[in-house]
């Protein structure tokens, strides 16, 4: 029988292993940088996704000829831009779009990458096979090309299919990282017993390999989203990213293409490049310590 | 009737090489392997490493397939099964894994690594899963709190005891036991075994243990079958072939065992040197010119010899 004395054990025994959230929570407050890194990010995105409570977005488009090019001051934080408008909304709002997209991005493309690497590496030989075959060509198309083309034939694109087309290229290399890392679980003995302890394989799939590569997709993922959002900003950048109507920080920072606006109207733009330099550089310590969470020998705390 | 009857398995893997990676030759791991269990016995199957004992034995429960051959279990042909069919009889087959350190999930706490052939084949609620759960971790030995722990936290003997616990759960008729002792060390050895022991009789199990330790297999084994090569070379109670070895090949491998009486140490080297010398002199009257293993023949109903049908 368990005795009052075992129950007690049981307990201490439930608590004390801590899951690898806990483990990551440890690992980034023992590390000052990344502990700053995520306090700040965290205040970026706060900030951001609140911004709509307090400005008004189509205030903010309306355009204003009186107050064009106007300098900070207190009406206007950080002045206006070509069309009067505000930059320091817009910067709000941008972030929150930048972010929003550089997010799904990663989610729907670690998502599907998973999904196809999970399955290339557990079924391995003829299924993988075929399935690298076919990302070993995707791999070779120049997928920046493709979206941009994309975008040019497409008459009405929206946010939505902007991240769709996004995603399509950008699950590949996550598919090869998971089912690398999966052929080598596969041939460990806790899936032969999964096997012969007759659990589907769709199960040994998720809850049996998907745990133990979980640290690898975290850290990839964490690690990811830094480059999707500098991807999304540069194809704005570039023209082919979000309409002009939309605010994304690649809309302001696209003001930089003109010199007299890089030398005298830095207002425009500067903010834009330090707000992506400052959430690029939170996100991979962020990541770093992630990653030094998701390995015990590497750890900190 | 009996409860395991293979008949002439085959477990061949292709080599392939050349253009388009065509079939250029066969590695014969299982080439034509026949024995019968009887229910509650212990089966041993002795070889050294690579000559297909734990194919054989991973053929049996389907994680090899089969390339020719039977695999009768209870008269049913599972060798030719798909998998919807085959997880009827899965449940009866259950197998104890040589690594206890990679055959445990490092991921998932004892809890879930022994309720999930339960979850699989049963629909109990989580209170009676844990009941159940409980009962096996008292069964086996360990203290009810490590339903809790995570495999890294015990030690290769306890861990072993896991995964026996697991393979234990659905009641199963046959466990095969792919060297359950051989990454433990000796003192752990003995306890695991006479575990085992114990368990066979409060279950009514039949066990195919599988082991190249001929020490192991004498202390647990009613029956041996001696493999080499893909093959059988002898096979008998364990008495038979102990005592009585008659195959070349068995004779080395039974000599090879250390004598501990330092008194028979000379006698047992002038037999080694003696079996060395028959090795070179009689090899074509023990195997053919492929340097093939013969069929088995009997000698005594219990007893039977791969040999050359003219006689020894």
């Amino acid at each position: 029988m368990v005795t009052v004395n075992q129950k007690e054990l049981i307990a201490k025994e439930k608590a004390n292993n801590p899951s690898l959230l806990k483990t990551i929570w440890r690992e980034i407050r023992h590390d000052k940088l990344a502990l700053v890194s995520l306090v700040l990010l965290l205040g970026i995105i706060i900030t951001a996704y609140s911004s709509p409570l307090f400005i008004d977005q189509e205030q903010l488009q309306r355009v204003n000829f009186l107050e064009t090019w106007e300098k900070p001051s207190e009406t206007h934080l950080l002045g206006t831009d070509d069309g009067g408008r505000d930059v320091f909304g817009q910067l709000l709002l941008g972030t929150r779009n930048s972010f929003t997209i550089g997010l799904s991005v990663t989610l729907i493309a670690g998502l599907f990458g998973l999904t196809i690497g999970l399955i290339a590496g557990y079924f391995g030989g003829f299924v993988d096979n075929i399935i690298m075959r076919i990302i070993d060509f995707l791999m070779v198309l120049p997928s920046l090309m493709f979206i941009i083309v994309f975008i040019v034939i497409v008459p009405d694109y929206s946010v939505f299919t902007f991240v769709l087309m996004m995603s399509a290229f950008a699950w590949f290399g996550k598919a090869r990282l998971i089912r690398s890392k999966g052929l080598a679980e596969r041939e460990l003995d806790y899936i032969n017993a999964s096997k012969t302890l007759g659990t589907p394989s769709w199960k040994i799939m998720v809850f049996e390999m998907f745990p133990n590569l979980s640290s690898l997709v975290i850290v990839n993922m964490t690690l990811t989203l830094a480059v999707n959002i500098g991807l999304e900003t540069s194809l704005t950048f570039l023209g082919f990213g979000l309409p002009a109507s939309t605010p994304s920080l690649g809309t302001l920072i696209a003001f930089a293409t003109n010199p007299d606006i890089v030398q005298n109207k830095w207002w425009v733009w500067l903010p834009a490049s330090l707000l992506i330099l400052v959430m690029m550089l939170c996100i991979n310590y962020i990541g770093q310590a992630v990653k030094r969470a998701s390995d015990a020998r590497q750890r900190l705390a | 009737m009996s409860l395991l009857n293979v008949k002439d398995l085959q477990v061949h893997f292709p080599i392939r090489g050349g253009f388009f990676r065509r079939v250029v030759d066969q590695v014969r791991a299982v080439d034509g392997v026949n024995f019968e269990l009887e229910p509650g016995e212990t089966y041993g199957l002795v070889g050294e490493s690579g000559c297909g004992k734990t194919t054989t034995g991973r053929a049996i429960i389907g994680l090899n397939k089969a390339t020719g051959g039977e695999v009768l279990f209870n008269g049913e042909n599972l060798a030719t099964m798909n998998g919807h069919d085959r997880k009827k009889h899965i449940r009866d087959i259950q197998m104890i894994f040589q690594d206890p350190y990679s055959s445990l999930n490092g991921r998932k706490n004892v809890l879930n690594i022994i309720a999930e052939p339960l979850r699989n084949f049963e629909r109990l609620s989580p209170k009676e899963e844990l009941t159940r759960v409980q009962n096996m971790i008292e069964r086996v030995g360990l203290s009810p709190e490590s339903i809790y722990k995570y495999p890294h936290q015990f030690s290769g003997g306890q861990r072993q005891r896991i995964g026996i616990a697991r393979a234990l759960m659905l009641n199963p008729k046959l466990i095969i036991a792919d060297e359950p002792v051989s990454a433990l060390d000796v003192s752990v050895q003995a306890q695991v075994l006479n575990f085992m022991r114990e368990i066979q009789k409060d279950f009514g199990l039949t066990y195919l243990f599988i082991s190249h330790d001929l020490g192991v297999i004498k202390h647990i084994c009613d029956r041996i079958g001696i493999m080499y090569k893909g093959r059988f070379v002898e096979e008998g109670t364990a008495e038979d072939v102990y005592t009585n070895p008659q195959h070349l090949y068995t004779k080395r491998l039974i000599a090879a065992i250390p004598e501990m009486d330092p008194v028979k140490r000379f006698e047992k080297m002038e037999l080694r040197e003696q079996i060395n010398v028959a090795y070179r002199t009689e090899y074509d009257s023990y195997f053919d010119k492929d340097g093939r293993m013969f069929d088995l023949k009997p000698l005594t109903p219990t007893h039977s010899v791969a040999v050359h049908q003219g006689g020894m």
